[in-house]
């Protein structure tokens, strides 16, 4: 995470665009940028060997290492294509292309879900599904006119969630999270990392001129 | 999209409202509407000091999260608790409630650098 914020500063010294693929090792739960501390169960967390970090990102709390991580980082287009709406269409279209080469079919999500301290169980205008459930989360930093965007797209389950992580949830906030998401693997589609990763890739280079690419997945 | 007349505003999307030498700032109709729904607003601190155009308090909507600039060199005088327990007053009243802070101005010059409400109604309609 401090990696990504590493890449505004790379922005705003002129190489751009910059786009990061990468997993996590070991499990990590990234809380978002003003998400409270007491949302977690730190001693469960120490317990299972997973990581507390914070995001420079808004949203709710995401657990990584099941997932392929991307976070790219650009200088703001003036005017209406630097608004945050346009900034995730476009990043959505890089996706979605991305995704359609792996055989899947995703589309941007719609507001909906119930609010609380995890990131996939609700679905907003940034996040892409698959029928109704969503298989990638993403949020957004704008600093000065660099902006970074970051997210996860599920590739397979962890033996444990976020609501074993997070104070306040119980059964049925695991089923109620398992049947608002859906990975890789459940769709059928590739799931090693650099396959994703490859693919990904392609369709960044669809949507971003001249993106420097660093994909950190063997 | 509403621009009122009496405001001057910045290229950050900032407004500022200005009474005995002390200047209100909050984010306008445009950038609480491109933002979405605001969910947090970390408040700058009264009496830090804050300079033009630099980054003094961040918002974050469903989603992103972005620096709010100040107009105007100064030292906040006071900043809206309220939104701590309201932040969408950002976006259903940004011209009243949803007010951030406002500076003790150093420099009232610096409100030259500022738009009218025809030239800021210009940037944001030109695209």
């Amino acid at each position: 995470m401090a990696a990504d914020l590493e890449l505004l500063d790379e922005v705003a010294a002129g190489r751009e665009p910059i786009l990061r693929l990468y997993r996590w090792s070991p499990p990590a739960l990234s809380l978002g940028r003003f998400q409270p501390d007491d949302d977690v169960d730190r001693e469960t967390c120490a317990r299972l060997g997973v990581e507390v970090v914070r995001r420079p990102t808004g949203g709710r709390a995401l657990l990584h290492g099941g997932d392929l991580t991307y976070a790219i980082a650009f200088t703001r287009p003036p005017g209406r294509a630097g608004t945050v709406g346009a900034l995730y269409d476009r990043v959505a279209g890089a996706l979605i292309a991305g995704l359609a080469r792996l055989g899947v079919t995703a589309a941007v999500a719609r507001n909906e879900g119930p609010g609380g301290a995890v990131c996939f169980a609700t679905q907003q205008g940034a996040d892409l599904r698959v029928g109704d459930r969503k298989l990638c989360g993403s949020a957004q930093v704008q600093r000065e006119d660099s902006v970074l965007q970051h997210g996860s797209v599920l590739l397979r389950r962890l033996p444990f969630d976020e609501t074993d992580l997070l104070r306040g949830n119980d059964e049925t906030s695991r089923r109620q999270l398992r049947g608002a998401t859906v990975t890789l693997e459940e769709l059928g589609a590739p799931t090693g990392a650099r396959a994703v990763a490859d693919a990904l890739l392609d369709g960044f280079r669809l949507r971003f001129d001249a993106v420097g690419a660093r994909v950190e997945v063997s | 999209m509403n621009f009122p007349e009496d405001l001057r505003y910045s290229a950050e999307h900032e407004w500022v409202r200005v009474d005995s030498g002390r200047a209100r700032v909050g984010i306008t109709d445009f950038a609480q509407d491109a933002l979405g729904d605001v969910v947090y607003v970390q408040l700058p601190d009264v009496g830090a000091n804050v300079a033009a155009m630099a980054s003094c308090a961040e918002v974050e909507s469903t989603k992103s999260v972005s620096d709010i600039y100040a107009p105007v060199s100064g030292a906040i005088a006071e900043v809206n608790e309220s939104l701590a327990d309201a932040p969408e007053q950002l976006n259903q009243d940004p011209y009243g409630s949803g007010w951030i802070f406002s500076v003790d101005m150093t420099d009232p010059g610096e409100l030259d650098q500022l738009m009218d409400a025809a030239a800021y109604r210009q940037l944001v309609e030109e695209d």
